[in-house]
Formats: structure tokens, C-alpha cells, sequence
């Protein structure tokens, strides 16, 4: 008989991927929040356009997923361009 | 006011209207939020609802985006300087001319954004504020704050579309 070691819940928490979020305010100008997602994530005009107007229209917009250290240093590199940005844990 | 991009990536602000002058003077000022807990708090946002991701980001990364911000605000003011260096008739008749060099370029991309966030936040700016003319004359604190973040707002266009043209 194959035993299992079943994975620790600390493993499996730091393995779960974590979104980054970027919130709607009135303030900042499409045209800059379009020319940070291109800087910040390398998206082309067209994906950084997409998820800006998601931004605008929606509220939110999720845009990135992954490992949570890469998350945290995308929302410290948003926050420095002073865009309303969180982490959460993805769905 | 026209703001022009040199092939050196630097731009020149030329033909700047008196009454403009006092407004870009007052960027590093608006820019700072202060004892203002309103500006304070969307200068520097939460980064998460989980209270231990909070603490830490406060800890170690609250510290180097104030280091960023104030960096970026002293090569504004140091570009600033151009303009409290009228001293002649003639300049003023011509409007004086003011250079944004091509490495402070992002730093006043920060700097008008921070101020007008701060300005926002301090005068609790709305949608509806946002969308609204801003009033031809200035009668009240808030309407000046207004117009200094639509006008803060068309420097950072200008400056976001001479960026673009080079890419």
C-alpha cells in the first residue's frame, strides 16, 4: 500500500495564487493609469487599454495572478505610481 | 502656455501666463499631504484587508515610497526654481519659460499626481466635481483646488503624449 504525506496547510496557503487588484478613482487620468500598466506589468497598449477601462467602467479590475511574494511587488510598484491597488487571494 | 518635447527627451514650458505661475509654484506644497489624514491615507493606500499584510507593508514599504515621493518632489522644485527667477519686464510681457529635464521627467509625473490626489482627498473631489466645468471665477478654496487638478491633470497629458511619441 502507497502512503500519501498530505501537504501542510501552510504549504498549500503560500502555493494558493493571489490576485492583484487595481480600484477606480475619479482622479487619475486613463492615459496614466494605461501608461503604468504598460510600464509596470509590460502589457501591450491594447491589454493595458482593456483593463483600464475595466477599471473605469467596473471598478476593478484583476490585473495579474500569481505567487504572492511577485503580487506584493506588483502592488508596491502600483502604489509608487500611486494607483489604488491591493493583493487578495485568488478565488 | 505651450509645452513642447525636445529630441533630448526634456520639456520646455514656454509662454507661461502669470497667473499660472503661482499654481505650478504651489505643486510641491498640494503635493504633500500633511497632517491631512485624508491625503495621507490615499497617498499611501492600504494594501490588503488582511491586517498582518497591512502592518508589514507599513513597516517595510511605506518608508521607501515617502523616500520616492519626496525624491521626486525636490527635482520638481529644483526645476521650479527656473521660474523664481523672473526678474525682467520683458520676460514677464513673453511669459517666462521653465525646462523639465528629460531624468526629472517621471518625477513630475509623481509629483502632479500626488498633488492631485492630495488636493482630492483633502476637498473630498467626487465623480460628479470631476465631470463638472470648473468655475471661471475662483470664489472659494475648493474651486481653486479644482482647477489646480484639471490643470496639474493637462501637465501630466501633455507630458504622458511627449513620453508616447518617443515609444
Amino acid at each position: 500500500m502507497i502512503e500519501t504525506v498530505p501537504e501542510t496547510e501552510e504549504k498549500v496557503a503560500v502555493d494558493l495564487p493571489w490576485n492583484v487588484v487595481v480600484h477606480n478613482d475619479p482622479v487619475n487620468l486613463m492615459s496614466y493609469v494605461t501608461m503604468v500598466f504598460k510600464r509596470v506589468f509590460g502589457y501591450s497598449t491594447e491589454r493595458a487599454t482593456e483593463h483600464m477601462l475595466e477599471v473605469h467602467h467596473k471598478g476593478r479590475s484583476i490585473v495579474w495572478t500569481g505567487p504572492r511574494e511577485k503580487a506584493e511587488f506588483y502592488v508596491q510598484q502600483l502604489h509608487s505610481y500611486l494607483l489604488l491597488a491591493t493583493l487578495e487571494k485568488a478565488a | 502656455m505651450q509645452i513642447a518635447r525636445t529630441e533630448e527627451g526634456s520639456f520646455v514650458v514656454s509662454g507661461i501666463e502669470p497667473p499660472l505661475i503661482d499654481f505650478l509654484m504651489a505643486i510641491p506644497t498640494a503635493a504633500d499631504p500633511g497632517e491631512n489624514a485624508a491625503a495621507r491615507e490615499r497617498l499611501f493606500p492600504a494594501p490588503s484587508a488582511e491586517a498582518e499584510i497591512r502592518e508589514e507593508w507599513r513597516e517595510y514599504v511605506e518608508p521607501g515610497l515617502k523616500e520616492w515621493f519626496q525624491s521626486a518632489s525636490l527635482a520638481v522644485q529644483d526645476d521650479l526654481r527656473q521660474l523664481g527667477q523672473l526678474g525682467q519686464l520683458g520676460q514677464l510681457h513673453e511669459g517666462p519659460t521653465m525646462t523639465i529635464a528629460a531624468e526629472h521627467v517621471d518625477s513630475w509625473l509623481s509629483v502632479l499626481n500626488q498633488a492631485r490626489l492630495a488636493l482630492a482627498a483633502r476637498f473630498d473631489v467626487t465623480d460628479a466635481d470631476m465631470e463638472r466645468p470648473v468655475a471661471p471665477v475662483l470664489q472659494n478654496e475648493r474651486e481653486q483646488a479644482l482647477f489646480q487638478i484639471h490643470f496639474y491633470g493637462f501637465l501630466q497629458e501633455c507630458l504622458i503624449k511627449g513620453i508616447e511619441s518617443e515609444e
